[in-house]
């Protein structure tokens, strides 16, 4: 497959864009049969751009116009499952009611593709930003990658097919990007050559395992269960085999990432990035495109003498466990700042998971959990300023068990 | 396997005893009646005096002479007049008055079926007989491949097993089959534990999304150039009338190429006989239960097929495994219209668990819901409007078919009041609609069992009381 040279940069036409642009191309050059559509702030711009580019003959794909996010999903698994490659987007409440199918999509091992365009959810209502959404689908079995810049959008989507469609993986991925400052915020993007897409994604592969076609007749998804014997344990196979493409998918992540960095010259950190946390004594945790903000902050703190660096979370599902507590191993103290709530644990969800990861390292690290950028709020490099003196505070042996809410007197 | 033949049906809770029968028999053989109208074991009830066409003819057993024969092509019992030797023993021997003297030549005469196309059946102005055409659907499909396992757990009697393997048995193999929960996967066609319980590809669609699986299925082989395929399903009602609705609607809307058979046995029967959208008035369900404060449920059904046609669906029908003739036709229309547009077809199915009928009386349930209106047999295309393919004239008063139902036994004269003008209410509007469809059988006529209009007897009610005396 590796037919393109080791390049600097392999860029095509450069354009100024917005995220769901940029999501739009990055769908288009991945080349789906499908994409199903329905609007929904702040993702509805992207699903725009994708009926534009089939009227305008850009993208050759059918497009289905339904009637809600539910029936989004379900054309995409019919047409999965008759062997086409899918595509579409949603946020919050379409998200909701996407929930049924959407749940079944990774047991049905399809690999998919779909964007999140990261919004808070209902109640109280909200059309903007904050990651509670795709935070509180985590447990499902998609695989989830967050973005951080437009060109960052683009790029991980056909990733995401070279993920999803790995005979080791075969699940869906969801490839988020942020409401309202990634979705509306404009950049220069880079657009590969459609060649060199294809070259790099291959031939599709959607339904070789499961299939509704008549020249391949099975049933899909017969009942599975029941009392004990054959049935349960049958079940349990179909589980663990996905707990296991969800644990081969940390390394196909990375390769895939590498291939692309290979053919672009853009290489993203596929599992986590560290940034300054070389010589860090503490650290900040951070998620989507929050992350500009916390470099700029940590640059800061730097120039101050004080210690500090970052480790940014891409992948979130499957959650890279042994990389991240390696990273923050040396650290006398981690401060996690979230866009969403864990309710049940007063404290962000990717605190919780950060805390499950600490418990892994022979030596206790204390971890504080921030909660901000909710309902669009900004996370400005005063706030990560606000949380890079919490964290050295907490080095030096001020603990809190509650959470610093961090837009909460803005 | 045997054949089958085409056969004169009589139903005599339709017969009002006019004779008209009689009178259009003779006419065409120019001779006497080869059938009689003859007084049964009660006033105003009726029974036909007819040959059976007998698979073993017991008036040839005892022909001497071999003048009687059955045709091995059209069923129908021969008479050779050459060979006839007017002993009369055949006579004596059918034991259904199928063969008699004609008077007016003294000799036998028998019903021939008139080629096809009996004169008696076009006559009757009720509906009481009936040429059925079920035995050319028996020759033509009956040994075609079974696509589903022999051992559906379905109950016994169950009509939705019943409608599932005539289906799939006419469909063929080159085909999708979608059976969201209920009881047609429940009982095993999607198969258990790694193993399907269907010949063709088949899967469970969730509750809800039913028709938009199968909009991406259609489209992405459209895409591919694999057109010939149908992309089906065999769903019940709530699926369809409840839950699901949004995506059977969204894809009649967008006029997604599938066949959508909705299969309503008027609730969640497999889940224990809830109610659903399209359980009828009064009906007793678990979630609808008969006590001091409620006796069954409080609302109508909602009238799914008349609400697809207001989508303008490429094909929208409505159809009865009680009268599988015109089921099968509207099979083949409807399978047609799937590689056009969105085709709709609405199959009423009695559920002998649930609706509490014993299982030999399924099909009697079938028909007498249709002859009493509770179910009306029509179908629409944007271009033709509705038409009905059944009349619905004559009907029987509703209560003869609710009677029969144990779901409605609570039912008080106020319910079945409410039902029965339900009932004329939505043939009414059906009416309306279907300004196109052709005229019934016959002018029409009042309902058995109606009062005679005051004043002067007519031909009709003096022949009922001479057959009455005979």
């Amino acid at each position: 497959m590796s037919d393109v040279k080791e390049s600097k940069s392999k860029g095509g036409k450069v354009i100024v864009c917005d995220g769901n642009e940029a999501a739009a191309w990055g769908a288009c050059l991945s080349r789906p049969d499908m994409v199903a559509v329905y609007p929904i702030t702040p993702q509805s711009s992207l699903v725009e751009y994708l009926a534009k580019f089939i009227a305008e003959g850009k993208m050759d794909a059918e497009l289905m116009d339904v009637e809600g996010e539910h029936t989004v999903l379900s054309v995409l698994h019919g047409a999965c499952l008759a062997g086409a490659r899918t595509y579409s987007a949603t946020s919050a409440q379409g998200l909701a009611f996407m929930f049924e199918p959407y749940f079944r999509t990774p047991g049905l091992r399809l690999p998919m593709v779909v964007s999140l365009v990261t919004r808070d959810a209902v109640s109280p209502t909200c059309v903007w930003g904050g990651q509670q959404d795709a935070m509180t689908v985590k447990e499902v079995g998609w695989i989830h990658m967050y973005c951080e810049t437009q060109q960052e959008i683009l790029d991980t989507i056909p990733i995401a097919y070279k993920v999803a469609e790995h005979p080791d993986v075969m699940l869906p991925v969801n490839v988020n990007h942020d409401g309202n400052y990634l979705s509306y915020g404009v950049a220069r993007v880079e657009l590969p050559e459609q060649e060199l897409v294809d070259s790099f994604l291959g031939e599709k592969q959607v339904n070789w395992h499961a299939c509704l076609d008549p020249e391949r007749p099975m049933a899909v998804d017969p009942l599975t269960g029941g009392a004990g014997g054959a049935g349960p344990a049958t079940f349990v196979r179909y589980r663990k085999g996905l707990c296991s493409g969800m644990q081969s998918a940390l390394t196909v992540i990375e390769e895939a990432h590498a291939d692309w960095g290979r053919r672009t010259g853009r290489f993203w950190s596929p599992l986590i990035e560290e940034y300054r946390m070389d010589d860090a004594e503490v650290a900040l945790v951070t998620i989507g495109s929050m992350t500009g903000a916390a470099k700029d902050a940590v640059d800061e703190a730097r120039l101050d003498g004080r210690k500090v660096g970052i480790v940014k979370i891409k992948t979130f599902r499957p959650f890279p466990i042994h990389r991240i507590a390696k990273a923050l191993s040396r650290v006398k103290a981690v401060g996690v700042v979230d866009r969403a709530v864990n309710f049940g644990w007063n404290s962000g969800p990717v605190f919780q998971e950060v805390l499950a990861a600490l418990y892994h390292l022979p030596v206790r690290i204390p971890a504080m959990s921030f909660i901000g950028g909710l309902a669009g709020a900004d996370i400005t490099v005063e706030h990560f300023a606000r949380v890079v003196d919490r964290v050295n505070r907490l080095a030096a042996g001020e603990a809190s068990s509650l959470p610093v809410w961090l837009n909460e007197n803005d | 396997m045997g054949a089958a033949f085409d056969t004169i049906a009589f139903k005599g809770s339709l017969c009002d005893g006019c004779g008209d029968c009689m009178t259009a028999c003779s006419s065409a053989k120019k001779g006497a009646s080869r059938l009689s109208i003859v007084p049964g074991a009660s006033e105003k009830v009726f029974e036909l005096a007819i040959c059976r066409q007998c698979g073993d003819p017991k008036c040839a057993m005892v022909c001497p002479s071999g003048a009687l024969a059955k045709d091995g092509g059209s069923g129908v019992i021969g008479w050779d007049a050459d060979k006839c030797i007017d002993c009369l023993l055949c006579t004596a021997g059918c034991a259904y008055g199928g063969i008699a003297v004609d008077p007016g030549i003294s000799r036998v005469a028998k019903c021939d079926m008139c080629d096809g196309d009996p004169a008696c059946v076009k006559s009757c102005p009720t509906g009481a007989l009936e040429y059925r055409k079920a035995g050319s659907i028996y020759n033509e499909y009956g040994g075609k491949e079974d696509l589903f396992v022999p051992g559906l757990s379905g109950c016994l009697g169950c009509n939705s097993e019943l409608i599932m393997r005539h289906t799939m048995r006419k469909i063929g193999r080159n085909s999708v089959l979608a059976t969201p929960p209920g009881c047609i996967p429940g009982m095993g066609s999607v198969g258990y534990n790694g193993k399907t319980g269907t010949k063709v590809p088949v899967f469970h669609p969730l509750l809800t999304n039913t028709a938009s699986m199968l909009a991406g299925i259609r489209r992405h082989y459209d895409r591919i150039g694999r057109k010939d395929i149908v992309v089906m399903a065999l769903a019940g009602d709530g699926g369809t009338a409840d839950c699901g609705f949004h995506a059977v609607s969204g894809a009649a809307e967008r006029g997604d190429k599938i066949l959508y058979i909705c299969v309503d046995n008027e609730g969640y029967m497999n889940t224990g006989m809830q109610r659903s959208g399209t359980t009828p008035y009064g009906s007793w369900t678990s979630t609808t239960p008969v006590g001091e404060h409620m006796k069954g449920k409080t609302q109508d059904a909602k009238n799914l097929p008349m609400i697809m046609a207001a989508h303008k669906c490429r094909y929208v029908a409505t159809a009865s495994t009680g009268y599988m003739e015109d089921l099968y036709e509207k099979l083949d229309r409807a399978v047609e219209a799937s590689f056009e547009g969105f085709a709709y077809l609405h199959i009423y199915s009695p559920c002998p668990t649930g609706w509490r009928v014993p299982s030999s009386k399924v099909i009697e349930a079938c028909r007498m819901s249709v002859e009493s209106n509770f179910v009306t047999l029509w179908e629409y295309t944007p271009k033709t409007g509705i038409r009905f393919t059944r009349s619905p004239d004559n009907a029987l008063p509703v209560s003869a078919y609710v009677k029969m139902i144990g779901k409605y036994r609570h039912l008080s004269q106020d319910q079945l009041d409410h039902i029965q003008a339900k009932v004329d209410e939505q043939v009414a509007l059906l009416k309306v609609m279907a300004a196109d469809s052709p005229p019934p059988p016959a002018a029409h006529r009042p309902p058995a069992g109606s009062s005679t209009p005051a004043g002067g007897e007519t031909s009709q009610t003096s022949l009922r009381r001479e057959i009455s005396r005979n």
